[in-house]
């Protein structure tokens, strides 16, 4: 940053956007204003004595399942509406130490159970891009004020699309590392064997910056890759895709809104012409990968959500969540019966060995698989919906990065009805680089952003 | 009518940090809820850290130990749900079996895992003290292979033994718990929860088998449920049958890889353990040519059988077995304490178990060394010299003692000439009173005879 008070200023303009905006968006939960511009004092103080980390004056909103100390990590549920985190997750630690500055915490669907931004405890998440339109979520705070312009960057979480899917339907870039890659240590579960922590930035530059930051091995996750996450792929963004292999599934196009394929073919045109090589790939388990997930998902979050017995953080959370939570949590007791014992979740566990085979085989032949990121248009705001099953279908094309474990990142590839559509770029594990290079180069193409 | 009885033995790895994180293991001396983090305490968000090393080593060289085979595939850890205010996530992480189809003293082992304990609940105040949540388990599974609460508790004895040769286990009292399973022929199966001792599992077994069979002769069955040891009254009480019965809903923690164990692991792990009590026992019994019944008592401590090797070495083998067996032993137990918690060294020994030897000392003055020994971490030649234990040299002062004593016991001199040799023992005896133990017997007994004559 600039100037010896640049990050207070920055701060103070962004502080100011948020006083305007927030009451409108919804996505702000909680400002930390005095803890913000501490902060940013601090970091004006570094800057001129030039110890500035890679992240300084950059500001941030986190979503509200991260915990980040001091400030309330609510999941934005009535279970832990009081719950104030007293530790860091590690990706916060991380981001502290590179002089990041957090504004505040970010609306979320009750704890990650959604993919709307409407089931809040908070009240739902307007989309800055389209304002009649739901955000998408789970991550719809994190996104949205990225969108409304209330900070730089946010780190939401994705499980099956949480990331991706609001990123989408609000026109910003975002991307869901491999699992492994950025560790979970301080991100309360939604469903631990598919769940990443991922950024989510106006333009490709500064999410390769922050993801170098917040990737990489943790001591404390024993899921966390050892070698795995490379700090420097702001540095290495490269936009020659000549002999780029992209790969396009033939399964996407009849689950997909004719209009978003039209956006999203016109993008894979440009790849082609910026030196990608287009090539089909197959992927026929794609139609298996929604019950997979939710079947894996459910269980999950069942036993994931078993400390919330009323003992320690006041509310019982079947006695205060909401319809979704709900559903999600009886549906994991039903299941995960012992008379079930491999009916379901095992049953969804040899899938999901399958499925991720199936990914891994397509992506020997190519180096990237691009196609929508949701099938169809965000649903207008007061629309309810309340078949669960066409609420989980907005999943189809997200749900098998998290089955697989792979990279997915988001690029706006243009509007349906005013509408921001993304291109999904889905890369090999570890293949983060790949996906942020072909980002950057479509970004550049379009003259710098969008 | 037959028992059948089977063994679910918990007991706590000693290692320094808890299973899943950095938080010691010390919940005894620690203040409630001191050593405790994020982790243990199951707070929102916070992940296990990576399997604690030390401690699957331990759970493997236990299952070793035990004569199991260590499985080569994955090993998951399972998270087993339940609701219990001692539990802080609502499940206990418990590993599938790390060791199978093992045995001890021909009780089958069917398997060894590693489990993390919960905290501690105090129902009457409603606290919870999570300092134990987190600490290691090792979770030892046996076959029905025991017939009768003896063999049990012979067989839970001789666990005991092998758990601490590991010295990977807690050795402070208390800490093992096991769960028994009992049945008689044709019978349901009961199990019997909160046993804390190797003396409470017989006691539980006594009671159960005698109400098992008291609810037959009446013509009742025996319901298949779940019954709580209560150590106070040595009796068993219902807790649940099986229709209540918890479902844990089991599944493979998604927060933790499954565990490797690899062959090379092994082999580094096999060439550092000790040898099994019982190969020893059966050891020295042949190469020391000491009595098995001796073998067993210098096998029970692994510091003691060590101590015992080290001390044959430079005392006949059988001298020392018999002083440590008979005498070391009697005043370990006296004190409570185990040879490595006492400050008795080899070198101590070796130096007594000679002057014993060599008639320096009498075998009366021997055993009152010894007895010193526990509380002097000084040389037993110095304890002799300061208390004025060496033997009597000077023969007028035997011979006073003699006298008074032949003097004082007439009924006795009379026994004996009247053709009861044994009565001078109990002369021998008064004399060697009279001296303090400091006497020479056999020079006492050469005294009288000639006295007498």
């Amino acid at each position: 940053m600039q100037g010896s008070n640049g990050a207070v200023e920055r701060v103070l303009r962004y502080l100011e956007a948020v006083k305007n905006d927030n009451p409108n968006i919804n996505a702000i939960v909680d400002i930390d204003e005095a803890g913000v511009l501490d902060a940013a004092a601090s970091v004006d103080k570094q800057t001129s004595s030039d110890r500035a980390g890679s992240l300084a004056g950059t500001v941030f909103t986190i979503k509200s399942n991260i915990n980040v100390k001091g400030l309330r990590a609510s999941c934005a549920s009535e279970t832990l509406k009081n719950y104030v985190a007293g530790y860091d997750a590690t990706v916060i630690s991380r981001l502290r130490d590179a002089g990041a500055l957090i504004i505040g915490t970010a609306n979320m669907d009750e704890f990650a159970c959604g993919s709307s931004g409407e089931t809040s405890c908070f009240g739902p998440t307007k989309n800055p891009a389209a304002p009649d339109r739901v955000p998408g979520g789970s991550s719809s705070g994190s996104v949205a004020s990225v969108a409304a312009g209330f900070c730089d960057a946010s780190l939401g979480s994705d499980t099956g699309g949480s990331i991706r899917n609001p990123a989408s339907h609000c026109g910003v870039a975002a991307i869901k590392p491999t699992y492994g890659c950025v560790s979970r240590y301080g991100l309360i579960d939604l469903a631990m064997s598919l769940d990443q922590i991922g950024p989510i930035a106006k333009d490709t530059v500064t999410l390769a910056e922050v993801l170098g930051v917040i990737a990489g091995h943790d001591p404390r996750d024993a899921t966390s890759i050892k070698n795995g996450g490379a700090s420097s792929y702001s540095k290495n963004l490269n936009d020659d895709l000549s002999g780029l292999k992209v790969g396009v599934a033939q399964e996407f196009e009849p689950l997909t809104d004719p209009k978003i394929m039209d956006v999203i073919n016109k993008k894979i045109e440009l790849l082609e012409e910026l030196g990608a090589e287009i090539k089909g790939v197959t992927l026929p388990h794609l139609g298996n990968a929604l019950p997979t997930y939710y079947l894996t998902m459910f269980v999950e979050f069942f036993s994931a959500t078993r400390k919330f017995d009323g003992r320690r953080y006041g509310k019982r959370i079947e006695a205060v969540c909401g319809r979704e939570v709900l559903r999600r949590i009886e549906i994991g007791r039903y299941i995960s019966q012992k008379e079930f014992s491999g009916r379901y979740y095992k049953k969804a566990l040899q899938f999901r060995s399958l499925i991720k085979k199936e990914l891994l085989n397509a992506l020997k032949d190519v180096d990237v698989i691009v196609g929508p990121t949701v099938p169809k248009l965000p649903h207008r705001t007061g629309e309810t919906i309340d078949d669960p099953l066409t609420m989980y279908a907005y999943d189809v094309l997200t749900v098998p990065a998290n089955l697989a474990g792979i990279p997915a990142g988001v690029t706006p590839a243009g509007k349906v009805d005013g509408v921001p559509v993304g291109l999904q770029i889905q890369g090999k594990p570890l293949g983060e680089q790949t996906i942020l290079n072909a980002m950057h180069a479509l970004e550049s193409a379009n003259g710098g952003r969008r | 009518m037959k028992t059948i009885i089977g063994f679910e033995i918990h007991e706590q790895i000693a290692t320094k940090t808890k299973l899943y994180c950095d938080s010691p293991t010390d919940y005894r001396d620690a203040a409630p809820n001191t050593n405790v983090c994020e982790v243990c305490t199951g707070m929102p968000g916070s992940k296990p850290h990576p399997v604690n090393q030390e401690a699957i080593d331990a759970a493997v060289e236990i299952a070793l130990m035990l004569d199991c085979e260590i499985v080569k595939d994955p090993i998951y850890i399972q998270r087993k749900h339940y609701d219990y205010p001692d539990l802080p996530s609502g499940y206990q992480r418990t590993s599938l079996p790390i060791g199978k189809n093992g045995s001890l003293g021909g009780i089958g082992i069917w398997e060894v895992h590693l489990e993390e304990d919960p905290g501690k609940y105090e129902p009457k105040s409603g606290k919870v003290d999570y300092n134990r949540s987190g600490v290691p388990l090792v979770e030892i599974v046996t076959a029905p292979d025991i017939t009768n609460p003896e063999d049990g508790r012979r067989f839970l004895r001789e666990l005991v033994k092998v758990l601490q040769y590991t010295g990977k286990v807690k050795t402070e009292g208390g800490t093992m718990r096991t769960d028994t399973n009992i049945s008689l022929e044709g019978g349901a199966r009961v199990e019997i929860k909160n046993i804390n001792s190797v003396k409470g599992a017989y006691k539980a077994l006594k009671f159960e088998i005698t109400r098992q069979k008291n609810l037959r002769k009446r013509g009742h069955a025996v319901k298949r449920e779940t019954r709580a040891f209560v150590e106070a009254q040595m009796i068993t009480k219902a807790m649940r049958t099986k229709e209540e019965a918890d479902d844990y809903r089991y599944i493979p923690d998604p927060d933790i890889p499954p565990l490797l164990i690899t062959d090379s692991k092994i082999a580094e792990i096999k060439s550092k353990m000790p040898e099994t009590p019982q190969m020893k026992e059966k050891r020295f019994a042949s190469e020391y040519g000491i009595k098995l019944g001796d073998a067993n008592v210098l096998a029970s401590e692994l510091e003691l059988a060590n101590a015992f090797e080290k001390v044959a070495k430079e005392v006949e083998a059988d001298h020392a077995a018999r002083w440590i067996v008979r005498d070391l032993k009697r005043v370990l137990e006296y004190n409570s304490l185990t040879f490595k918690g006492s400050s008795i060294t080899t070198e101590q020994l070796v130096e007594l178990f000679n002057m014993i030897k060599s008639h320096e000392i009498t075998v009366k003055t021997g055993q009152k060394v010894i007895e010193m020994l526990a509380e002097r971490p000084h040389s037993p030649r110095k304890i002799v010299e300061e208390l004025g234990l060496g033997k009597i040299k000077e023969d007028h002062v035997v011979e006073e003692a003699v006298k008074d004593a032949l003097a004082e016991n007439q009924k006795a001199v009379d026994d004996y000439t009247r053709g009861n040799p044994g009565a001078l023992n109990y002369v021998v005896g008064q004399v060697m009173r009279k001296t303090k133990g400091r006497a020479d017997p056999s020079t006492v007994l050469k005294m009288l005879k000639e006295q007498i004559k």
